[in-house]
């Protein structure tokens, strides 16, 4: 029964490429989708574990997204090891934040949303490496391997699914940890768990980490996938902006939730919002993640879990 | 070069005035609920645009428009207190996301109803030039520098001397200390609310005079605020002045000397450093913020 959203989310994932395969259009859309599914879960991943708010999330997926593109064009490193590098750039680039850990709650939230501005303007003005604002192109799609052209929309598609279910797992594992414990205790009372001698603020470091290993890798995977960088696209508030929301929206206390808000507010953003509004469209979204705060703050999930926690505890009285 | 140097560092003390105002309607919520508004941003933005308003449409003076940008301004801010209000769980955070959805929506709002065209005042007495000496200056920014000068008396005033200035700096300091003086917090918070609402009325209005507006600059404008009351450090008005006149000289600066297009970077990385080593801010309180 706990497992049927997971068995229903990846019979949709299967079926969605069976169904539209051939439909360039839908499976494109889909794409996009998964990376913001990606980021949704690094999101909730620093904010229900590591109990911080990132309204900056944009620096981590632009850094990964330009470290890949880059070694992969200018040092001929294979696109796989590129996008690992980029995952590991943007990790680096969250140990330039380490010293706002010090920071409590917003705090935390405004200093890092400071830092992706930093990074945005860096990416523009150092052209001889990222091309400013010109763009940068020309660097090698994502490979072929075992016959199946990843450059491909069905391809990348795939390729998604797995590294979303991918980065679930990790996100599971580190929440099921003796980690994960400790981190849930840390919400709870940071003082209390410092108290019986749990390193507080390097946990969170490691969330932090995570979440921008996870960000990058999945700003890289896009960055071959779409084949053209510029800082205003790369570092677009958008990436900070649709991961909140898809996060918020499916429950970011669960590991579902953000993996099921991205498809849905992504697809409700790019065939609803875009079509009714073509521009300004996210004042759609602004007003569905201000009206899930006020009314479901644990999200669609989250509200589902609660129920069901609430049916086991009728069933066992 | 000197006279490049003296004219930058004039300008940014103009400009700074006008953060100053921005910064203490941040600081005087996050005072009240210990809750930082995202979308403070906008409000002020949606005060120049009232004044955009009022100029294209009357031909009069932009600080004609400070009443109808008062009333919006206003009436936004205790629709936002009002939704504050309603958050029970996790109320630091969710407030921070809850605001900033707020700051989506009315980025997104002026954008519908007024494109993405730059604005400026057209009025010739504000852009008409003044010399001092051997620096220049708009009369509008030297117009906003006097009025900022005094809506920030007022608030002195305000918070040193009437009952409800005094209940804020009280639910500021105590919160439960207040409640048993008999201090309604929830009266006061929405009295924080209202006068921030009248600081952003007279900021945007005072940033329409003197310089461009557009729809993206909300952000912007928050942040740049939030930077001056981490320079400033808790609680002083004085404090938070000198912060923003600081930060006002230093983009100047940098405009001047290497280019403008670094003049939102170095105020980050003034912030961040203030931020690293002197968490207290400059003009320091004594509470940490950690």
């Amino acid at each position: 029964m706990r497992s049927l959203p997971a068995l229903l989310i990846l019979a949709v994932a299967i079926a969605v490429p069976i169904a539209f395969g051939g439909n360039s259009y839908v499976m494109g859309l889909m794409v996009s989708a998964l990376i913001v599914a990606g980021v949704a879960l690094a999101w909730a991943l620093l904010g229900n574990l590591g109990g911080m708010v990132s309204f900056g999330h944009a620096a981590f997926f632009g850094v990964g997204a330009y470290t890949s593109a880059i070694l992969s064009a200018k040092f001929g490193l294979p696109v796989p090891l590129a996008l690992l590098a980029g995952a590991c750039g943007a990790a680096l680039c969250s140990v330039a934040m380490l010293p706002a850990l010090r920071l409590s709650g917003p705090y935390f939230a405004l200093a890092i949303l400071a830092y992706a501005h930093i990074f945005k303007i860096l990416a523009t003005e150092a052209t001889s490496i990222t091309g400013g604002s010109a763009g940068f192109q020309r660097f090698p799609p994502l490979p072929t391997i075992m016959g199946l052209d990843l450059s491909s929309r069905i391809g990348s598609y795939c390729l998604l699914v797995v590294l979303v279910a991918l980065c679930a797992a990790i996100y599971l594992a580190v929440k099921r940890s003796h980690v994960g414990t400790a981190l849930r205790a840390m919400a709870e009372s940071e003082d209390a768990t410092r108290v019986v001698g749990v390193n507080a603020t390097l946990l969170k470091a490691w969330m932090l980490l995570l979440s921008a290993f996870i960000t990058g890798l999945f700003g890289a995977m896009n960055a071959h996938i779409i084949n053209f960088l510029e800082p205003d696209y790369a570092f677009s508030a958008s990436w900070s902006i649709l991961p909140i929301i898809a996060a918020i929206f499916g429950g970011y206390r669960t590991i579902l939730g953000p993996v099921a808000g991205a498809a849905l507010i992504y697809l409700f953003d790019q065939i609803i919002a875009k079509e009714l509004l073509p521009v300004g469209h996210e004042i759609l979204l602004g007003v569905l993640l201000a009206g899930m705060i006020l009314i479901a703050p644990n999200g669609l999930f989250g509200m589902f879990q609660r129920k069901t926690t609430k049916g086991a505890a009728h069933a066992a009285a | 070069m000197l006279e490049l140097l003296q004219q930058s560092l004039f300008s940014g003390l103009l400009v700074g005035s006008v953060y100053a105002l921005v910064a203490l309607g941040i600081a005087l919520t996050f005072g009240a609920m210990k809750i930082i508004n995202l979308a403070h941003g906008e409000l002020v933005l949606l005060a120049a645009y009232m004044a955009y308003v009022i100029e294209s449409r009357t031909g009069w003076n932009p600080y004609a428009a400070i009443p109808l940008a008062f009333a919006v301004t206003g009436i936004v801010s205790v629709v936002i207190y009002l939704l504050i209000e309603r958050i029970r769980e996790h109320r630091e955070l969710n407030s921070l996301i809850l605001t900033f959805a707020i700051g989506i929506i009315l980025t997104n709002a002026i954008l519908l109803v007024f494109a993405s065209d730059v604005r400026s005042t057209g009025s010739p007495f504000l852009q008409d030039a003044v010399s001092f000496g051997s620096v220049y200056a708009m009369k509008g920014e030297i117009t906003a520098f006097i009025i900022s000068l005094a809506v920030m008396a007022g608030l002195w005033w305000w918070l040193k001397h009437s009952w409800y200035g005094r209940a804020v700096r009280a639910v500021s300091s105590n919160r439960d200390a207040a409640k048993l003086m008999g201090i309604d917090p929830r009266r006061v918070e929405l009295a924080a609310f209202i006068v921030a609402g009248i600081l952003a009325s007279v900021a945007g209005v005072a940033l329409y005079t003197m310089s461009v507006v557009q729809p993206a600059l909300g952000p912007g404008l928050t942040i740049k605020a939030f930077i001056v009351t981490v320079l400033a450090g808790v609680g002083s008005i004085p404090g938070v002045f000198c912060a923003a006149l600081l930060l006002g000289v230093t983009e100047a600066m940098t405009v001047t000397l290497a280019s403008s297009a670094l003049q939102e970077l170095v105020g980050m990385v003034l912030f961040l450093l203030v931020l690293f080593f002197m968490p207290n801010g400059l003009f320091g309180a004594r509470t940490r913020r950690g």
